[in-house]
């Protein structure tokens, strides 16, 4: 590939053509994405959002033993007082003694606009080190530092003879790309470069002695997989994934997130990197597949009945396990059918609309659909090639229906449900609160201490479904005492008046 | 004078900083003013960013009427950058005013789009002088932190939006100095202070109450004065509102409990000309209200011994405030005050010696200092804290008035703790404020809560 010998991943909207502006049927997002065309697309009204640094921080700020420097203004990083609540309770399940989360700004101001903000990095990186002795630091770079000219990576590479902690230099410039999701590749492309990826060679008579010991640790190696986790799957999700795994005999060990600096090295002792979210990991698992020629599988998110027997059979075929893997998915279907009755005559017919992830809204669509309810319209924060296959199956039998590629954009949404009126709207945090506005109950597309993956995601899921649409008087009586901030007239014209091709 | 909330020169280090940048104090104002559309012009994440921060920060302040997601910005990318974004900010403001209804549109500038040079505030003049209501204030993140976003706001706002006034209005008084999203209780407190400055005769405009709408601001030049609830946050804008409008000012403390509330009523009234009889008969009906409340609850506090040694972290105006009642009020013995703050050297002096002025107790030892690792540093230097010896003058019974961040510092030394300041993630307030007589009940509830959880 060669991208990871650039200081800079390139932006999705070059390296996969990427959207985050459309609205219409999905069989044209589909043939569009296919063509090459959706990149083009603009709005001529928008609302905020996100940026990659959003995102790449959302990653970061669970490596345990960092501390994170965001290095730019004041303001960029203060969204992370919303993750130590997010970051503390992440590292007591995992066993870890939950310790606050630390991050520092290098505060640059206007004389550092004009002067360059080197010089206070490099203060912000010693004092961190010397202050905190952590295993890690995570040099985050947002726009400012990125149009003023700093070298975060020359200045890194020389301090780091001199800091314990290793440096993690991250480019997340908001500003440099429309798709968030880029901020996946920039913090991998941190990770691959700076932190090591394997054990280095033991020396004479170290650890793997005699023949038996490298039998053995190939066995193990053979048996091991690596699960790249998400932000928005928490430990409950992680739990089910093991579960499911370990049924087929596998160990797994779950990576990036709250991983241990010092773990990486092991991350390659795995015969299989097993990603639970396309858009996530693409470019991770390229570069481990081109460097230690591990394989991977990368075309599902295990959500829903269908897509987690799917994602199952991906990695089964992987390590041949495919007849263990099947009784497996038998049985687990059998138990879950029986279990999902009630919910599915409380859900049947209830009409949803599912608004977030690119892939997490599709698989999400596909279970609603599972319970028997009736998705009236989808709407994706950007959308790309590994779309297609999933957006197919998720519409199949209805290549009409609505859809919306969105970073949010709050006024196209409102529109869409005063529309369609779903009973129940599932949604990225921070969008929810507008369904409620207009009476709308709403289930959280994710929520870290929820179970939404695997088998036991889609019971819970049904059961937190038909628990929300039993009294929605919140909604309701909310819906009556507030106004939205968008004109009448508004509410006239398609959601998608304001996207244009530019 | 420094200017007392812009954030000093190189401080390279900021761990953990209790506000945002100015950008996000601007839009945090401009959202809890009814009738204000604030449009962003920045990268598609400024918005998003220093929103999360105000809903963890502020104990759950969220989106409100167009704020959160849903804030109109132009999210300038590497194109706009490159060739400038003003025709984006042109077409942004255009279909704002098409699809978002709103009495006043304020764009507030990011980082980027003032780098490269955006003339922002002649383009808002441009749709202004087309009978447009928008204004502009250039509030790009490196110019300082969210307070003096507040101020940048305000400053605007009383320049060009206050209506000049031919007659001031005697009984009209503005007041403001909570500052939103960044103070929890800045609501509760407004409302309280509103109350009582209403028994005085007066009508307060805060620009931020539920009952009041954009024109209280408009005619906000008739008022006979302006009170600032801060020694260091509003200060700015309140000169600004002198000049534009001739209107003194005063800045006070917020007032929180009887001694305080009785004295900021005393000084209002002296300042707005209102009989000093009137004041009395007020404050007395208020403080036998108090009394009567605390009438009850002193039998547990007496019978328990609640009184304990007090460390209060937090912004310049409320760590003053809380330090004052718990000092003169409630009878305990703060010890430390750390003040998170960026402020500049004159400032910090002068808040030392206002310190000083609380009675009843030795002055508390007062720290300037932005980094919470680093707190409990200060305290050690103040108080030995851990003794292997028998007797040890420990400092216990201990209570930690600070943001959710100070749980830590608590759980340390062994102290109880009450979130009263940002960032606040482990409480959500509504209507709850400490200022004024009611003010300080709640705050003694808040305490009480804590002290008697476990029973």
């Amino acid at each position: 590939m060669g991208y990871i010998d650039e200081k800079v991943v390139p932006k999705r909207e070059e390296r996969l053509k990427a959207c985050n502006a459309f609205g219409g049927k999905a069989c044209q997002l589909i043939e569009g994405s296919r063509g090459g065309c959706l990149v083009n697309k603009n709005r001529s009204f928008s609302q905020t959002c996100n940026c990659q640094m959003g995102l790449a921080l959302a990653m970061v700020l669970t490596i345990p033993e960092a501390v994170t420097i965001m290095h730019g203004p004041i303001g960029c990083g203060s969204s992370s007082h919303n993750m130590d609540s997010y970051f503390r309770p992440g590292q007591s399940i995992r066993g870890g003694k939950p310790k606050a989360l630390l991050w520092v700004s290098t505060n640059l101001e206007e004389q550092d606009i004009i002067g360059g903000g080197e010089s206070k990095l490099e203060e912000a990186i010693i004092k961190a080190d010397q202050n905190h002795r952590p295993a890690a630091i995570i040099v985050v770079s947002s726009c400012a530092p990125g149009i003023i000219g700093d070298d975060i990576d020359e200045l890194t590479s020389r301090l780091q003879k001199r800091i314990s902690a290793r440096i993690i230099p991250i480019h997340c410039e908001g500003f440099k790309t429309k798709i968030s999701a880029t901020a996946y590749d920039a913090v991998y492309h941190g990770i691959a470069r700076s932190l090591e990826l394997e054990l280095k060679s033991e020396a004479p008579g170290g650890l793997v002695s005699n023949g038996l010991d490298q039998v053995k640790k190939e066995y193990i190696k053979s048996k091991t997989v690596n699960v790249l986790n998400v932000f928005s799957m928490g430990r409950t999700d992680e739990l089910e994934i093991e579960r499911l795994l370990k049924a087929l005999g596998l160990e797994v060990n779950f990576y990036p997130n709250f991983a241990h600096p010092d773990k990486f090295r092991f991350l390659i002792e795995a015969a299989l990197n097993i990603s639970v979210c396309p858009t996530h990991d693409d470019y991770f698992v390229e570069i481990l597949k081109e460097r230690y020629g591990i394989p991977y599988v990368l075309n599902n998110m295990p959500i829903g009945i269908r897509n987690t027997e799917d994602w199952l059979l991906d990695i089964a075929k992987e390590l041949n396990l495919e007849s263990e893997a099947k009784t497996l998915i038998e049985k687990e279907k059998k138990e879950l059918e029986v279990e999902l009755e009630l919910y599915r005559s409380i859900l049947k017919g209830k009409r949803v609309l599912v608004s977030g992830g690119e892939i997490r809204v599709a698989v999400t669509a596909m279970l609603l659909q599972e319970l028997g309810c009736e998705v009236v319209g989808i709407r994706a924060y950007h959308y790309d090639q590994f779309g297609d296959d999933i957006y197919l199956k998720a519409v199949s039998g209805n290549p009409d229906l609505e859809i919306n590629v969105a970073t949010t954009q709050v006024f196209e949404l409102v529109n869409m449900l005063k529309k369609v009126k779903p009973d129940l709207f599932v949604g990225h945090s921070g969008s929810n609160v507008w369904a409620a506005k207009l009476g709308i109950p709403a289930l959280p597309l994710f929520s870290q201490p929820q179970n939404y993956v695997g088998y036991r995601g889609v019971f819970e899921v049904a059961k937190r479904a038909a628990r929300i649409i039993k009294n929605t008087a919140f909604q309701r009586t909310f819906s009556e005492n507030v106004t939205l901030p968008f004109k009448e007239d508004w509410y006239g014209k398609s959601p998608f008046t304001y996207i244009t091709e530019k | 004078m420094n200017k007392p909330s812009g954030v000093n020169a190189f401080m390279p280090y900021i761990e953990r900083p209790r506000f945002s940048c100015a950008l996000g104090g601007a839009l945090s104002t401009l959202n809890s003013l009814p009738g204000v559309v604030p449009v962003i012009h920045a990268s598609a994440g400024c918005g998003g960013n220093v929103f999360a921060s105000q809903q963890a920060g502020s104990a759950y302040y969220g989106a409100g009427y167009c704020g959160g997601l849903a804030v109109p910005s132009s999210n300038v990318s590497e194109n706009e950058i490159v060739f400038g974004g003003e025709d984006r900010l042109r077409e942004q403001i255009a279909n704002t005013l098409d699809v978002v209804e709103g009495q006043l549109y304020v764009v507030i500038t990011g980082c980027m789009t003032e780098i490269i040079g955006d003339d922002t505030t002649g383009i808002a003049r441009g749709f202004r002088n087309q009978g447009k209501p928008v204004l502009a204030v250039d509030t790009g993140g490196f110019k300082g932190n969210s307070y003096r976003g507040y101020d940048l706001v305000l400053e605007r706002l009383f320049s060009e939006q206050v209506q000049k006034a031919n007659e001031k209005a005697p009984d009209v008084i503005n007041l403001w100095g909570a500052v939103p999203g960044q103070d929890p209780f800045f609501r509760g407190d407004l409302a309280e202070l509103k109350r009582l400055l209403g028994l005085l005769g007066m009508k307060a405009n805060t620009f931020f109450s539920y009952d009041e709408t954009l024109e209280n601001l408009n005619q906000a030049g008739s008022s006979v004065g302006n009170i600032v609830i801060s020694r260091t946050y509003g200060v700015e804008a309140a000169r600004t509102f002198e000049q534009v409008h001739q209107t003194p000012f005063i800045a006070v403390d917020i007032p929180i409990g009887p001694a305080a509330t009785a004295e900021f009523l005393r000084k209002a009234a002296d300042f707005a000309g209102i009989n000093a009889s009137v004041v009395e008969k007020i404050i007395a009906d208020e403080q036998r209200d108090y009394y009567r409340y605390i009438e009850r609850i002193a039998d547990v506090y007496a019978d328990l011994d609640l009184q304990h040694y007090g460390v209060v972290v937090g912004n310049a105006s409320y760590s003053y405030s809380i330090t004052r009642f718990l000092a003169e009020d409630l009878g305990w013995l703060p010890e430390l005050v750390v003040i998170t703050d960026c402020l500049g050297e004159t400032h910090k002096e002068e808040l030392k010696v206002h310190f000083g002025e609380i009675k009843y107790i030795k002055t508390p030892k007062v720290v300037f200092e932005t980094d919470s690792s680093e707190i409990q540093k200060h305290l050690a230097e103040h108080w030995p804290l851990f003794s292997e010896k028998r007797y040890f003058h420990s400092f216990s019974p201990a209570f930690v008035f600070g943001s959710a961040l100070e749980r830590d510092l608590a759980a340390a030394i062994g102290a109880k703790h009450l979130t009263v300041s940002f960032p606040a993630s482990n409480r959500a307030v509504l209507n709850r404020g400490y200022a004024g007589f009611k003010g300080g009940l709640h705050l003694i509830e808040d305490i009480l809560d804590v002290l008697v959880a476990g029973r």
